[in-house]
């Protein structure tokens, strides 16, 4: 026992690996300091961010993990241009709408591919596939002139469209595998039941793969809202600029100050509606829903 | 409630397969009728045809008189319990019960009341609130066939709601389900592989394989009089005893010795050419130890000895058996086979003679017994078209 001691294993593969000779106790332990490890990898950025979002001018370039002297001028900074508060209503109009529009078509689109046959069918998979495979950046110029002449360049309807474009596969994607799950025997029993296609539709599919269509619902929501590439080539004033458009185009207090705590600040913000998100429907993706459906 | 009519109903797949080869059923009102036959029969096809679920692809669906062809599932008035029970997760127990009433505009009052009633028919009263995650599965079961009931169809259609449950519970929901069909007196479809659950539930019972028909009558007629090879191997358990044998004269020669052909064996069989192969199908209850039959009777049948192999006692009888040196062979009795999987048994039933002996018997394993056949009871196979030659029934053609 005492040579596991001391090679003290750093991840949780090399850590399950030693687990065959290990007590319950002692792997317990080895699996929360790998946790602990990978969540203060994942963690210290963010806190660092929240960190220099706190600290005055003055102190920002200390490399102090702990503010020396808190403030919170770089929130109040940021709410005082108005460009800032445009940007995040802009943000949130747009990744809403855009999140919304995906999963409803995503899930009609996903239901098709899992449960019907229909000609086209692989074409459809594979094109959409393709879609998420495409540069995005090849795209910017062509849209940007396209959406020039059609005259949606800088509004919501703009990024909307791409978004929903670029979101639908990944939506199609995750929602069929979700679909694929659901008993194919519980929409006969529906259509025996006495309900019409999309009544079976309504009330069976879509309660059983609410997990997977909040699941969807979210990673949707994140790449929208994430979006720099479009939202900065396809938008020119704060009418749609979003978020991410605009912390990039903070400028300091002076021409020659970097105006790092706005941009740390303003960071600290946009990840909040994400954790609200993420938090909201996380009730919601419990999996092992459909347990109890059929035989057990 | 409704009679079905099922009229020269095909169902022909894209590749060219039958899935129902001209399946003629006409189902009386109030009837409880089972649809038996291995998997891949084509049992499952044609309820789902009588369903909707499947489209038919030549012939008439006529439910209470009218034409069911093109109408959707849901405008065919008829309730469906499944093998895997496909009850909805997340609703409660009455909130499934409630939902096709729902679906149907029923108003609130009225469905409580349905509800209830049939909750208390199936013993869920006190599970109503209840989500099927949590139940057992007898009680789903039970929950899918008040689903079922609740909205008082012109028939039910069961596609083997019994074979998910274990041996025990099964014997108790199989009179639970006869007792149901008994009391609501509603058209029931019902489809099994399970031959025992065919002859105990079923007023009549139909045979199917591989699409086709093979006999529609009822249990007992089913058991006595099997239309051919195929019937008579699968109803009955332990199933019929089949031995090669060559019909001379007034003689079957078997491996067993000759067997005397009865005088009513003989009048039917005259018809057919007098020398010939047949197979000779016997029921391990129609044997008895010699010792056991009166004189008076004995001369009605066939007397052999042979060594005892194995010997069950049941208490009631004893299960002899015994080892022969030929088999009968024939495509079906192959296809019965695998489905039963004794196919892949080492040995397996190969050779093997299966008898009911009296539990008086003094047979013991490794001796030798004299073993009393009655010859009235023979059943008469042609080996190439499995046609039964004993009865003078005129069985639905087999390809």
């Amino acid at each position: 026992m005492a040579t596991t001691v001391e090679s003290r294993p750093a991840t949780p593969a090399r850590g399950s690996s030693k687990g065959a000779g290990m007590s319950e106790g002692q792997k317990k332990t080895w699996w929360a300091v790998a946790d602990l490890v990978v969540l203060l990898y994942a963690l210290v950025p963010v806190l660092w961010i929240l960190s220099l979002s706190f600290k005055t001018t003055d102190t920002i370039t200390d490399g102090n993990f702990f503010p020396r002297s808190w403030t919170l001028d770089n929130y109040a900074q940021i709410f005082q241009i108005g460009l800032f508060t445009a940007a995040l209503r802009n943000s949130i109009g747009i990744a809403l709408i855009s999140t919304v529009l995906a999963v409803v078509i995503g899930t009609m689109a996903a239901y098709a591919i899992a449960r019907l046959d229909f000609p086209g069918k692989k074409a459809l998979v594979g094109v959409s596939l393709l879609i998420a495979m495409f540069p995005q950046i090849s795209l910017v110029s062509p849209l940007f002139d396209i959406f020039r002449g059609i005259g949606i360049f800088d509004t919501w309807l703009g990024l909307i469209l791409p978004y929903i474009t670029f979101a639908l596969p990944l939506a199609i994607y995750t929602l069929s595998a979700f679909f694929r799950e659901i008993p194919w025997e519980l929409e006969k029993a529906a259509k025996m039941d006495g309900a019409t296609p999309l009544q079976a539709f309504r009330s069976v599919i879509v309660p059983l793969a609410a997990p997977g269509v909040f699941t969807t619902a979210i990673l949707v929501f994140i790449f929208c809202w994430n979006d720099f590439l479009f939202a900065i080539s396809l938008t020119s004033t704060s009418r749609s600029q979003t978020a991410t458009v605009a912390i990039a185009n903070f400028t300091g207090a002076s021409q020659f100050a970097e105006p790092t705590g706005s941009i740390a600040a303003a960071a600290v913000l946009l990840t909040i509606p994400i954790i609200v998100f993420v938090l909201f429907f996380q009730r919601r993706i419990v999996a092992g829903l459909t347990s109890g459906a059929v035989k057990g | 409630m409704a009679d079905i009519v099922l009229d020269h109903v095909y169902k022909r797949y894209p590749d060219g397969t039958l899935g129902a080869d001209d399946v003629n059923i006409e189902i009386a009102d109030g009837e409880f009728i089972i649809l038996v036959g291995p998997s891949g029969c084509g049992k499952s096809t044609t309820l789902n045809m009588i369903a909707g679920l499947e489209d038919i692809s030549d012939g008439e669906l006529r439910i209470g008189g009218q034409r069911m062809n093109e109408r959707a599932p849901k405008d065919r008035d008829i309730a469906m319990v499944f093998q895997s029970y496909a009850l909805y997760p997340h609703m409660t127990v009455r909130e499934n019960m409630a939902f096709p009433l729902k679906l149907a505009k029923v108003d609130k009052v009225e469905i409580d009341r349905k509800v209830t009633e049939a909750a208390k028919i199936l013993d869920l009263t006190q599970h109503l609130d209840r989500k099927p995650a949590n139940m057992s599965g007898g009680q789903r079961q039970r929950v899918a066939m008040g689903r079922a009931i609740v909205r008082s169809p012109k028939a039910f259609l069961m596609d083997e709601p019994l074979s998910n449950l274990d041996a025990k519970l099964r014997v108790q929901m199989r009179t639970m389900v006869s007792k149901l069909q008994q009391r609501l007196e509603t058209t029931t479809v019902y489809v099994t592989h399970d031959q025992t659950e065919a002859m105990t539930l079923g007023d009549r019972i139909v045979v199917m394989r591989s699409g086709v028909v093979q006999q529609i009558g009822s249990p007992q007629h089913l058991y006595d009089n099997p239309a051919n090879l195929f019937v008579a191997g699968f109803i009955g358990s332990p199933a019929m005893n089949f031995l090669p044998a060559r019909l001379e004269n007034d003689t079957l020669r078997t491996a067993l010795g000759d067997l005397a052909v009865g005088d009513q064996l003989r009048q039917t069989l005259s018809a057919s050419q007098a020398e010939r192969d047949v197979i000779v199908g016997i029921r391990p209850e129609h044997f008895e130890d010699a010792s056991l039959i009166d004189e008076g009777v004995r001369h009605q049948g066939s007397t052999f000895t042979a060594q005892v192999d194995v010997l069950e006692s049941m208490g009631s009888d004893k299960f002899v058996y015994f080892s022969v040196e030929e088999q009968a062979t024939s495509d079906e009795l192959a296809e019965l086979a695998a489905d039963a999987g004794t196919a892949d048994v080492p040995g397996g039933d190969a050779g093997q003679l299966v008898t009911r002996l009296s539990a008086a018997s003094s047979a013991r394993e490794g001796q030798s017994v004299d073993v009393w056949v009655d010859t009235s009871k023979l059943q008469v196979f042609d080996p190439k078209t499995g046609k039964n030659l004993t009865t003078s029934e005129a069985a639905p053609a087999t390809v």
